[in-house]
């Protein structure tokens, strides 16, 4: 019985229907299939989503927005090209830079491709960049967004496992930086090889003016990191703290926001909310049927049969949730594969919280790994280029976030060591 | 009727969200200061939570916000896709057609449970339910409505 659910969902993922409908629609023809009462479907999307936790995920997605309505991107984009622009091909390090800092406030990488991309990739390409190259530091640097706090990703391997939002985002941020730095180095060798531009250096003046325009912003990313760990807000109060930073901070600092635009920016952030909840209520009923069939149990007892290595096991997982994440969106297989998945590496002694920053660092990875990667497909849209290119100019990218992935699985105290000074 | 739909929902959107972030910032008011925090205010905030999300998932469907994977579409003939176009708002009405219907059994189910904190009738909070049910189906109609009136198949 368990094959309809699967081959339905599959299908309808071909297809193109949304995730959260191939998710939904493959639990109603189970449902019908074996005679269950269909009020199961409103049931378990309810208690879904009725979680304290999810109720900060808006309220980051606002925040976020609210503070690019302040022409945030392009705030962070001057400062980190005043701080290295002048080093050969900075413009790729301006890239790579803006989507760490950036990332503490949009949490997703493909809104971060479609954000930084429109504004990175016609600036570097004009610059006489190669456009393939462009979009592949575009594409892979936006992968580091999801891992660095405040992580959407983090906050739904949370709920799913009840682990700590505030130690899941400290496992992330050493995880990120690594990948970060990783990037960089990348964009630099390719850079001097290709001998591409770079600008005059700025002044001191320069650069302290672009920290003091970005500063305000910036703090936003601490206050909720140190008010989550320091015991001060829950994640939830935490994200709306966030909202109120920065509507003062929009309306009396950057004075880009008024009442109108910001009624704007709550409805688009609620819709992205909506359709990420409508995910995690189906996909919560979709759990039930997996687990009322036992395949978690299932799954896990095949994957232990093979082998009982902590390596061996975490290598399969590894394959398979990068081969997962290059066809499916980052939070629609969390919410799928993470509750199975961790089961299975609790069995050999894996810490819950590394294996959270293993699964979405694999996940945020298949975003970029060709054919059909996600950022790369949004990056290669919007620098016109096909996605062949990109992807074959984002392979030395790949590779290093395949490097900082093994360096992640095979040394725990790269995400263990931060949250492991906060104790609980 | 169209715009009349839409307004009630953008503007139950806007004010769950509002009551969600006064609650929750009563919440914080209330542990920093001499007052105690109000039981209630932890389910008020999902129950807004929830209701603004019910409000907001028809409008994402408007706006097509739902993720999903282009990879395989792209690679289908044009007959196909145009086919497809079709026929996947007629299979997300089906689905939200359903689910709206028994998310009218569950507000009745609802109506016998009082709420733990804050004493209401359940069926009150249940109705959210039924909101995204049916404003889904609502907006997968005008895109089965758009995709018919475009020439083709």
């Amino acid at each position: 019985m368990i094959w309809i659910l699967v081959i339905v969902f599959i299908v309808a993922l071909v297809l193109r229907y949304p995730i959260a409908f191939a998710l939904g629609l493959a639990c109603l023809v189970y449902l019908v299939c074996a005679d269950i009462p269909l009020i199961l479907m409103p049931m378990k999307m309810y208690s879904g989503i009725d979680v304290f936790v999810l109720l900060s995920i808006p309220g980051f997605i606002i925040a976020g927005n609210l503070m690019n309505q302040g022409g945030l991107t392009e705030k962070i984009i001057s400062f980190c090209n005043h701080l290295m622009g002048h080093i050969r091909g900075g413009l790729s390090l301006v890239n790579i830079g803006a989507s760490m800092l950036f990332a503490g406030i949009s949490g997703t990488a493909i809104s971060d491709t479609a954000s930084m991309g429109s504004v990175m990739i016609p600036a570097m390409k004009k610059e006489g960049y190669d456009a393939d190259f462009s979009c592949a530091v575009t594409a892979a640097s936006s992968t580091v967004g999801p891992i660095i706090p405040p992580s959407v990703p983090m906050i739904i391997a949370a709920t799913l496992s009840g682990l700590s939002v505030g130690k899941l985002f400290l496992a992330g941020a050493i995880p990120g930086l690594l990948l970060g730095v990783g990037l960089m180095v990348v964009a630099y060798i390719i850079a001097r090889r290709k001998n591409y531009p770079k600008h005059p250096k700025s002044s001191f003046g320069q650069v302290a003016r672009g920290f003091v325009d970005t500063f305000w912003s910036l703090l936003m990313t601490f206050i909720i990191l140190f008010g989550i760990i320091g015991g001060i807000f829950t994640p939830t109060e935490a994200s709306i703290v966030a909202v109120l930073y920065a509507l003062v901070v929009g309306r009396f600092v950057y004075k880009k926001l008024n009442f109108k635009n910001v009624q704007v920016v709550i409805l688009d952030s609620m819709k992205t909310s909506a359709s990420l909840m409508v995910l995690v209520g189906f996909a919560n009923l979709f759990g039930y049927i997996l687990i009322t069939e036992h395949i978690p149990q299932t799954i896990s007892s095949e994957i232990l049969g093979f082998s009982s290595n902590k390596y061996v096991v975490l290598l399969l997982i590894n394959l398979l949730l990068i081969a997962v994440g290059t066809f499916m969106e980052t939070i629609a297989a969390l919410l799928i594969l993470f509750p199975i998945l961790l089961k299975v590496a609790l069995a050999v002694d894996v810490d819950p919280i590394h294996f959270a920053v293993i699964a979405v660092l694999n996940l945020i990875i298949g975003l970029t790994t060709p054919p059909v990667g996600v950022c790369l497909f949004v990056a290669s849209s919007i620098g016109k280029v096909s996605i062949g290119k990109v992807s074959k100019a984002g392979f030395p990218f790949l590779m290093v976030s395949l490097v900082v992935l093994a360096l992640v699985t095979l040394i725990p105290e790269i995400s263990l060591w931060l949250p492991s000074l906060f104790t609980d | 009727m169209r715009k009349g739909i839409g307004r009630i929902l953008k503007i139950g959107t806007l004010l769950s969200t509002w009551g969600l972030i006064a609650m929750v910032l009563l919440q914080i008011v209330c542990r920093f200061s001499w007052f105690d925090t109000p039981s209630w205010t932890e389910e008020a905030s999902r129950i807004l939570f929830i209701y603004a999300i019910s409000f907001a998932s028809g409008l994402a469907l408007k706006s097509n916000y739902y993720v999903h994977l282009d990879a395989f579409y792209n690679m289908f003939n044009p007959k196909l896709k145009m086919l497809l176009d079709k026929s996947i708002p007629v299979v997300i009405f089906l689905l939200f057609a359903v689910f709206a219907f028994y998310s009218i059994r569950f507000i009745s189910l609802g109506m016998i449970e009082k709420s733990p904190s804050m004493g209401f009738n359940m069926g009150v909070a249940f109705c959210s339910m039924f909101i995204i049910g049916a404003s889904l189906c609502y907006y997968a109609w005008h895109k089965i409505v758009k995709a018919f009136k475009r020439k083709g198949v």
